[in-house]
């Protein structure tokens, strides 16, 4: 009988795993768990690049390997390194980038499993528009067998619109939902927005 | 075991494409494109000053469409074939295009805008009405949001040629940009380059098979003295989007070598691909791991 109650409870307990930790719910609770690094690496990640275009990206599930991709006018450099070797500081200073700033930059992005970031340019009415987006590969509960493993967060300069439902809409068909590499974001607040995806980037 | 047959039936399906694009290539022989240069197609689209708006392209906006086409005719680093969409191909085809007859280029996408069709060589574009209506609505694409001639291409090119990718998914919906309806697989991109440029085109490799070459990197670098090389790679790993241990080993991605180079066994390559010239350096044990097609491009000759 006892045996019985804590298969049920066990049960129950894998159910309630599996249902109630929706990546939806996990998503948001995140952003405002980690809102003060995440806000920090977007802060940091915009003036770094405001001096030079650069994007940040961990390649390997240690976090120990780190791809930067340096952006000039006529060629764009995608050099791999591991986190805090000599070659990487000496790189960044041999294109004229704040070798310390993209240090520390690395340093909060590993702290909380940031997979990428990167500035991302749309347009509305032909102007054009950047944003910030930073992907995570959290620590956390998923549903089993999901392929959906990395939160997306999308940091914009002015607000945007959203539906009934906290879908973000594009600016130009104001009821149709707007997304990015296919997938819809959900509101977290006026300005940041959040999606579960399959790919970091 | 259905996975292993149904790869087997797909393998002997590229095998099978090798003869029959000798006998197309063999035709082509008998009439020669005429092909261009870049000061030729920049005084002729220079001189047009106002385009009237398209009956057949009706989300196209005239002004836009115009100086998209200058934009691709001074400067074809700029070719954009939008983020997350499966452009790829035609993109790479496109650069091709532009640097082997910009005029024809030229001519030919104001023919498709104008008239709402055209025909380059033995080839006849009549896009449908679902892909006409699509045109200068992409959005969330990058710059290709803004470049309705690029748009128009993209989408005729995909809507015209069609390979095994496109088997199931043969009609445009819209997003299709980034299915399968838009795909392009080895064969399809060599069979493109050869109906529309004045290229002769020897492929090696397929879509599952790597080249077999005596040593990949010499293969490449010898290949691009003499001619033009377009890499078929999987960017998956080149380009990690999630960091799985287990990786599915297929091409995705067609690129244009411009540069490669070997320094203590470390490999940098120059390449075109998405509006712009990247470089990366990688060992050539991953090289071989990535390239699943080198397609090599040389100038028809009189006598070809």
């Amino acid at each position: 009988m006892i045996n019985r109650m804590m298969s049920g409870l066990l049960a129950a307990v894998v159910v309630t795993g599996l249902y109630s930790c929706s990546a939806k719910n996990i998503s948001s609770n995140y952003y405002y768990e980690h809102e003060k690094v995440l806000e920090k690496i977007e802060q940091s990640y915009k003036e770094l690049y405001r001096q030079k275009p650069f994007t940040l990206a961990f390649t390997d599930k240690d976090f120990r390997t780190v791809s930067v991709e340096i952006i000039t006018d006529s060629l764009s450099y995608i050099y791999e390194f591991t986190v805090g070797e000599p070659r990487l500081s000496d790189t960044l200073r041999k294109y004229n980038f704040s070798a310390t700033g993209i240090t520390r930059l690395i340093d909060l992005m590993q702290s909380i499993r940031c997979t990428w970031v990167n500035n991302f340019d749309y347009y509305v009415d032909e102007q054009k528009k950047f944003l910030i987006l930073i992907s995570i590969k959290p620590v956390a509960l998923h549903p089993l067998l999901t392929y959906k493993k990395y939160y997306i967060l999308t940091f914009y300069s002015q607000p945007q619109q959203f539906d009934e439902k906290g879908r973000l809409l594009d600016k130009r068909k104001r009821r149709r939902l707007r997304k990015i590499n296919g997938e819809i974001f959900h509101r977290i607040n006026d300005k940041v927005c959040y999606t579960v995806s399959g790919q970091f980037r | 075991m259905f996975i292993q047959g149904f790869l087997f039936l797909f393998s002997m399906s590229f095998f099978a494409v090798g003869p029959a694009i000798a006998l197309h290539k063999a035709s082509r022989w008998e009439e020669p494109t005429v092909t261009s240069t870049r000061e030729e197609a920049i005084a002729f689209i220079d001189k047009i000053k106002v385009l009237a708006p398209s009956s057949s392209w009706s989300n196209i906006k005239p002004a836009l469409f115009l100086e998209n086409l200058r934009l691709n005719i001074h400067q074809p680093l700029s070719i954009y074939p939008g983020r997350g969409t499966n452009f790829c191909g035609y993109g790479a085809l496109t650069y091709l295009m532009l640097q082997d007859d910009p005029l024809g280029y030229a001519k030919l996408l104001l023919q498709l805008y104008n008239d709402g069709k055209a025909t380059f060589g033995k080839v006849t574009f009549d896009p449908s009405p679902e892909v006409k209506k699509a045109a200068g609505t992409l959005h969330f694409k990058g710059v290709l949001d803004i470049h309705p001639a690029e748009q128009m291409w993209f989408l005729s090119l995909a809507d015209h040629f069609k390979g095994y990718l496109n088997f199931f998914n043969r009609k445009y919906d819209p997003g299709d940009e980034d299915s399968f309806w838009a795909s392009v697989n080895y064969a399809k991109f060599n069979n493109m380059a050869r109906k529309l440029l004045n290229y002769k085109v020897h492929a090696k490799g397929s879509d599952l098979i790597r080249p077999y070459t005596n040593g990949l990197y010499d293969y490449i670098s010898e290949k691009l003295k003499t001619g033009i090389v377009v890499l078929y790679i999987n960017n998956r790993i080149l380009h990690k989007k999630k960091l799985e241990k287990i990786k599915l080993a297929v091409p995705t991605h067609f690129v244009v070598l411009q540069e490669i180079s070997k320094v203590d066994d470390i490999v940098t390559l120059v390449y075109w691909d998405y509006g712009g010239r990247t470089l990366i350096q990688l060992s050539p044990h991953f090289l071989q791991k990535i390239v699943f097609g080198v397609s090599y491009c040389t100038k028809k000759e009189v006598n070809d």
